[in-house]
């Protein structure tokens, strides 16, 4: 059974107050750089970069993050479930930029500490910042993210499920029971 | 019905018939292009002192409806229509047109060719006018003697705080003269409501411990406002999430150091579209302004521009750089007028959430 919990409209406001905060934040837009971790965070992070430069004129290198052969918890040695690595797109220098990190779901925090290793490998940057759509609790590492869009404290038994338009035909966040 | 006048600064007498009450008023003269929204549009404190011209020919065929009040006790000066009709099959109707402006002591006139009005007072701007039962040389000297008020604020704002209790957000809403439209969209989120006089202070504020602020709308200049409001806003900004629409929006741009200058051609009406600016998204929503900010004036260092509107450029919306604080100058409540914006209420009940 699927409930939303988050429709259109509450996703749009929630990026654009997140956008708000990024600017508050950060005094500005100098020097910030945006990942979006794949596959809907990249959505989410162009969507972010979208109001930044509708509001500030200017833009933000927006990246792409695979942080799959970082992962702690995916065997990377098992051929038969061989996670499909793919390249990171990131075409600037990250060293002394802020980033901006962005995911859908925070859950366990194992995806950004991977994402956190992946962009060490890449240059040193100033800072790190998170930002996700939701934050369902769970985490099994200490981190916490800097900007969040909807605090949804869930139960492990259940499943969040984060669409957006570009590939999923609509912007929504549910709950699913399984 | 008898036979009255509208009569305007620049000596010109429009005949017409009288309704609602008998009284000679005198006020400032508005148009309004609103096409629905007349009860909302009379009992909007807004119009305090003024007298309301409506561009929508027929005026008065819904009655007046117990949830369309804007204020318990409007003070505009008079009500200047092409028709006004008393028949209405609303299901909400509790009184007609004619009879509420009777209570309310507020004349009316009818029969006045709107159109020629309305494109005079595109020309001359924002005038006196009277609506009389003769308009002879008196009048005229009447009407021209007459020396309008600039405190309107303090004649219309609550002289003492009052609560609208309930169980959500603890939100203080300081009242310039409010239209209702701001407590009911509080009120459907539960908000714990404390409405305060204007006057009230950073630390009044601060010491009802509010999840946020909101500046409410209201009627005149915000030039004749003290400092001391502009050193409230200056305080509490840095301290709890901000709102500010209409006069509060216009309060908060003074605060940090814009320029506000009245408009030519005053904005009264539903059909201004808006552009929003950080998705690009265009939107309508009932304005009601005489003054605006001066957008040379604005500090980008301090504020982001977030609504333009379309058809004159004129700034809608203000977002300050480091403290979640913003300000609208058009009405998002929706009463009356479109929907579109109202759930920047939504926005403020987020990010208030952002702060437990």
């Amino acid at each position: 059974m699927a409930k939303v919990v988050v429709d259109a409209m509450a996703m749009q406001r929630a990026l654009t107050r997140i956008t708000y905060e990024i600017i508050e934040h950060n005094k500005g837009i100098d020097g910030l750089v945006i990942l979006g971790i794949k596959t809907r965070g990249i959505y989410l992070a162009e969507r972010i970069a979208n109001r930044l430069k509708q509001l500030e004129n200017a833009t933000v290198p927006v990246g792409e993050l695979d942080v799959t052969k970082y992962r702690d918890d995916i065997e990377h040695d098992s051929t038969e479930n061989d996670p499909k690595v793919t390249v990171s797109k990131i075409d600037f220098p990250i060293t002394d930029k802020k980033v901006i990190l962005v995911d859908d779901v925070l859950y366990t925090g194992r995806t950004i500490r991977a994402a956190m290793s992946a962009i060490m490998d890449l240059g040193r940057p100033q800072q790190i910042n998170l930002a996700v759509l939701v934050d369902r609790g769970h985490r099994e590492l200490p981190i916490r993210a800097d900007f969040v869009g909807k605090n949804i404290p869930s139960s492990q038994h259940e499943r969040i499920k984060v669409s957006v338009s570009e590939i999923d035909g609509q912007d929504s966040v549910e709950i699913i029971d399984r | 019905m008898a036979q009255r006048f509208l009569i305007l600064e620049d000596g010109s007498a429009y005949p017409g018939i009288g309704f609602g009450a008998g009284a000679t008023t005198t006020g400032e003269i508005v148009f309004n292009t609103s096409m629905l929204g007349y009860q909302e549009i009379i009992t909007n404190q807004i119009y305090h002192n003024q007298l309301i011209v409506f561009s929508q020919p027929i005026v008065g065929s819904i009655g007046i409806a117990h949830d369309g009040y804007e204020s318990i006790l409007p003070t505009t000066k008079g009500v200047v229509v092409r028709d006004v009709t008393a028949i209405s099959k609303n299901r909400q109707r509790s009184l007609s047109l004619d009879k509420f402006l009777k209570q309310h002591n507020i004349p009316g006139i009818s029969g006045i060719d709107t159109r020629h009005l309305i494109r005079k007072l595109q020309q001359t701007g924002t005038i006196k006018g009277s609506i009389v039962d003769v308009a002879d040389d008196h009048a005229f000297d009447q009407l021209h003697a007459t020396v309008l008020t600039n405190q309107q604020v303090a004649q219309v704002a609550t002289p003492r705080p009052y609560p609208n209790p309930n169980q959500g957000y603890n939100v203080v809403v300081i009242d310039f003269g409010l239209k209702h439209g701001i407590l009911r969209q509080l009120s459907k989120r539960d908000c714990n409501v404390t409405v305060l006089p204007w006057q009230a202070t950073a630390q009044d504020i601060i010491n009802l411990d509010p999840d946020g602020v909101i500046l409410s709308t209201g009627p005149g200049s915000p030039l004749d406002l003290p400092q001391s409001v502009l050193e409230m806003i200056q305080t509490i900004q840095q301290r709890m999430p901000l709102f500010a629409i209409g006069l509060g929006h216009e309060l908060f741009a003074l605060a940090n150091g814009s320029e506000v200058s009245p408009l030519k051609l005053a904005h009264h009406g539903a059909n201004h579209p808006i552009r929003k600016i950080i998705t690009n998204e265009i939107i309508y929503a009932m304005e009601g302004q005489e003054f605006v900010v001066n957008p040379d004036s604005v500090n980008r260092d301090r504020l982001i521009t977030t609504y333009v509107d379309l058809i004159d450029g004129s700034i809608q919306g203000l977002r300050h750089r480091d403290y979640p604080a913003f300000s609208v100058q058009f009405f998002p409540d929706g009463a009356p007028g479109p929907n579109d914006s109202v759930d920047l209420f939504d926005e403020f009940m987020e990010i208030m959430g952002t702060r437990e």
